[in-house]
């Protein structure tokens, strides 16, 4: 061969010298489970998990004390990593939560000799003290802001971590005291967070920035590969073993039975050797693989395909035979929903000093509520499969009222202009109307809808703007220096109780907090101040009533839509997959009928 | 020694050019790019949260001083630590760039080859219904949005609907048979986008070499088509030719292609970049900014003696 062939051969050679480096996993003989979900996380440090995608992958490969129990609906907490529920004091101030002794963390060259140590109560301490160090970058420590006695203190004191913080104590080797400044009866659910994952403080020191992607803990998982399109991740040999009790999870046998997961009864997690948790935006491309069949095995219908393969949409959501046949399907609503609220520090349309005004804006506020159309608004773009509610309290979480006055739906141009008339608003006097959102085809056109609702209450069309921004940190700025005058929102809760939706419009949690709408009514907020404190209860469940009737009567905001979500897996799965609360702690129960060949 | 002088030369020269366009991306990403602030922050921030996230990020600091510092990162091929993964930059290159390169360098060779191939079949038979044919095809491949002709490719031969050969979406490439698998179809729409272009201008540049008195005059003598073709037409026509090449080769390489890994679900550079761009990820946008403008350098150096090296009447003087 000359020397120009020989040189040519290279350069034709070459990418297979780039690619070709090693040697792939052997897979065969081992069960494994692909999911898809429709982003990716950025970071899979716990404090910084703040995306269902990252929450995914997290409770995965570490250990959180508390877990939510796998089939049961409504929601129940249960114990994960600890012994058992945590001990509260009489006045709800003082907690004591036993951790399961002889739990180590995976091997990993941050510890000295490789092996992975003991989880102790102080992995617990140091993994929520990290949530106040600035270099932290905590997204999560709002959660517990002013609540664990003596936190606040200790980030003033510059965050050094071999001080103690008073309310936050591992009173032994297996023992974690937390001593609150008020009740805090959500308590466990946010142990139930990712965001509470426990840490080594080796993997931290050793990985530096880099641990955000080296993850080191006691989950059903460790991580093998990590990029932008994927997350592959397999079995903790080392795992705890604990036999699955499937009445104690939830198992119901007309609405799980079908989907063969009796089978799993006795077993030990998890149940598959290798998890490849792909991460999929473009909806059509998810759709093909998973229709492949030896690629993904669980994926969401795109919505330009729901009529292709859904036989009803409503109220039962059924696929096509032809579907039927090879895929299991579950649906229900969102753990969140969706509003549109007003910028209450806007005077154009808020809160005026003078009142007069103040109250025309009330009145104006109302009228545009009149305008909107919940069901013209979910027939265009949620297929009609949404579930409109009245006010700030989903229908997921208990203390939602299915008898509430739906008033505050009313689509009602006519009373809407009337509205206006009465309260001496005119074509010429009506303020420039702005809705802010991030610049997408969706957007524009909810915008377009937007306005043409408000034509019809006599508003100028020339006097409806659309601010598009051009990405979600952009649009987020916006909103957390109450920028834009009209907000569309999105809410996905956090855990499942009403409070973590009326927070959002509690005063003291303006921008930029979460109320983005900068609600700050006296008596809501008192109400709030007077709840937040309270375990579950009917009073309680009575205040909540309470204030979203306070919210809507203020027309604060036009709400709420809960989506539907629809899972598809195939057959030979066994899984009821949960992508919001539940979450990624389901994948430890999945099983896979057939091993990789 | 007269090349190496050159090539030094020349560099010197280019560093007022990567200044310039260095300058003005990082303009461009300060004050007008996404502020990664607000993609950091928790739900419910406070705004001392958000002035301790700012000053991680130095936002707070002038902007000649953050200037500064990435000219000497530059320097040092050190971008520090992405704002969203907290990876090095340099490992997130190192592993993005090699699978951009392996996913698109074929579609890259064989859409230049087949589209000089295509354009001197279509050039030599000048008028004729061949010509007519290959030029129709190339705005076909011109016309189509690449989006479509992915996700029509990715239909048609990975999935189920289709022929289901391929792998809709992966790279789980470990030899030379996964490479196979991966690859075949995003070559396939890429060389299908790409000779569209490349037949259309390699066809005009060597319409024009073929009117020129050597090639009537070699025609005279009765020189065989393929020697006419290749030896005094496609020699002489070069120099444009590798310069399109040369100048596309910093965007394969950086820049990667961002549909292709979208669709395929492919970890190249090309999402990555994507992804940095639509949140702000400084320190990454900041290499792929500075090394595509340090390739572009180094391209132009390549191509001066690329041109001496098939045309000995140039000079490097």
């Amino acid at each position: 061969m000359s020397l120009r062939n020989t040189r040519l051969l290279f350069l034709l050679c070459l990418p297979l010298l780039l690619v070709a480096c090693s040697d792939g996993p052997d897979t065969r003989g081992q069960k494994i489970y692909r999911p898809s979900l429709g982003g990716a996380p950025t970071s899979l440090d716990p404090v910084q998990s703040a995306t269902v995608y990252a929450n995914h992958v997290v409770v995965n490969v570490y250990d959180t004390l508390y877990a939510y129990k796998y089939l049961k609906r409504p929601y129940e907490l249960k114990p994960n990593l600890a012994e058992g529920m945590p001990e509260v004091s009489e006045d709800g101030l003082t907690y004591i939560i036993r951790i399961q002794p002889d739990v180590h963390f995976i091997d990993d060259p941050a510890f000295p000799d490789g092996k992975g140590r003991e989880v102790t109560a102080e992995d617990f301490v140091y993994s929520m003290k990290r949530h106040f160090d600035p270099k932290s970058r905590s997204q999560g420590n709002w959660l517990w802001a002013g609540k664990i006695r003596g936190m606040e203190e200790w980030k003033k004191a510059g965050a050094d971590y071999a001080q103690e913080v008073e309310g936050l104590l591992a009173l032994d080797r297996y023992t974690v005291q937390i001593r609150l400044t008020r009740p805090f009866p959500q308590l466990v659910h946010t142990l139930a967070q990712g965001f509470s994952a426990i840490v080594p403080h080796e993997a931290v020191d050793y990985y530096g920035r880099e641990f955000s992607v080296h993850p080191v803990g006691s989950g059903p998982f460790r991580l093998q590969t990590f990029d932008s399109v994927r997350a592959v991740l397999v079995r903790n040999s080392g795992f705890r073993r604990e036999p699955i009790s499937l009445e104690f999870e939830g198992y119901d046998e007309a609405v799980h039975g079908k989907y063969g997961i009796a089978e799993i009864e006795g077993r030990i997690p998890p149940l598959v050797d290798r998890l490849e948790i792909h991460f999929i935006k473009e909806s059509l491309s998810r759709w093909n693989s998973f229709t492949k069949g030896d690629e993904i095995q669980y994926a969401t219908i795109p919505k330009e395909l729901l009529d292709e393969v859904l036989a009803k949409k409503q109220p039962e959501v059924k696929l096509k035979p032809a579907y039927a046949r090879r895929y299991f399907m579950s649906s229900g609503l969102e753990n969140g929903f969706v509003h549109t609220d007003f910028n209450m520090k806007d005077p154009l349309i808020g809160y005026n000093e003078d009142k007069e005004r103040e109250k025309r804006n009330h009145a104006l506020r109302c009228a545009i509520r009149y305008a909107w159309d919940w069901a013209e608004r979910n027939r265009t773009f949620y297929n009609d499969m949404g579930f409109v509610f009245p006010g700030i309290i989903p229908p997921v979480v208990p203390e939602y009222d299915p008898h509430a006055s739906r008033e505050a739906l009313e689509h009602n141009p006519d009373k809407g202009r009337r509205l206006l008339e009465e309260n001496g608003w005119t074509p010429e006097n009506l303020p420039t109307l702005t809705l802010g959102g991030v610049a997408s085809v969706d957007s524009r056109q909810m915008f377009e809808q937007f306005r043409g609702w408000l034509l019809r209450i006599g508003y100028p069309k020339e006097k409806i703007n659309f601010d598009a921004y051009a990405s979600f940190g952009d649009y987020n700025r916006a909103v957390k220096q109450a920028k834009i005058m009209i907000i569309g929102m999105g809410w996905g809760l956090d855990y499942p109780d009403a409070e973590n939706t009326l927070q959002l419009f509690y005063g003291p949690n303006g921008s930029p907090g979460s109320n983005a709408s900068n609600f700050n009514d006296p008596e809501y907020n008192r109400l709030y101040e007077k709840s937040s404190v309270m375990q579950p209860s009917l009073e309680r469940t009575q205040i909540f009533r309470r204030m979203n009737e306070i919210v809507l009567d203020s027309c604060v905001t036009i709400s709420g839509l809960s989506r539907k979500n629809i899972f598809l897996w195939h057959k030979d799965v066994v899984a009821f997959p949960d992508q919001s609360i539940v979450g990624g702690f389901y994948f430890r129960y999945v099983d896979v009928k057939e091993a990789d060949r | 020694m007269e090349m190496l002088q050159y090539a030094l030369r020349k560099f010197i020269t280019g560093i007022p050019l990567i200044i310039g366009v260095t300058l003005i991306s990082f303009l461009l990403m300060v004050y007008f790019g996404p502020d990664k602030t607000y993609e950091l922050i928790g739900k419910n921030a406070t705004e001392e949260q958000i002035q301790e996230i700012r000053h991680q990020l130095g936002y707070d600091r002038p902007f000649v001083t953050r200037y500064i510092e990435y000219l000497k990162e530059l320097a040092t091929f050190d971008f520090g630590y992405s704002d969203s993964t907290g990876e090095r930059v340099s490992s997130i290159l190192e592993r993005t760039i090699p699978i951009s390169l392996a996913l698109i360098l074929p579609g890259f060779v064989l859409g230049n080859l087949l589209g000089i191939a295509l354009a001197l079949v279509a050039a030599y038979y000048r008028g004729h219904w061949l010509d007519k044919l290959i030029m129709g095809g190339s705005v076909i491949g011109m016309s189509i949005s690449f989006l479509i002709v992915i996700i029509a490719f990715q239909i048609i031969f990975s999935s189920n609907y289709g022929l289901g050969w391929f792998p809709v979406r992966g790279w789980n490439v470990y030899d030379f048979w996964d490479y196979l698998r991966y690859v075949t179809v995003p070559t396939l729409a890429t060389i299908f986008v790409a000779l569209g272009y490349n037949t259309r201008f390699y066809r005009a540049v060597i319409v024009e070499e073929m009117g020129r008195d050597h090639v009537r005059t070699a025609k005279a003598f009765g020189t065989p088509p393929g020697e006419l073709l290749f030896k005094h037409v496609l020699k002489n026509a070069m120099i444009p030719i590798i310069t399109r090449i040369m100048f596309s080769i910093p965007l394969v390489v950086v820049s990667g292609s961002l549909l292709i890994e979208s669709y395929f679900g492919i970890p190249g550079v090309g999402k990555v970049t994507y992804d940095a761009i639509t949140t702000g990820d400084q320190p990454i946008l900041k290499a792929v900014v500075g090394l595509t403008a340090v390739l572009f350098v180094l391209v132009l150096i390549l191509n001066d003696i690329f041109y001496k090296l098939v045309d000995p009447r140039v000079s490097l003087k």
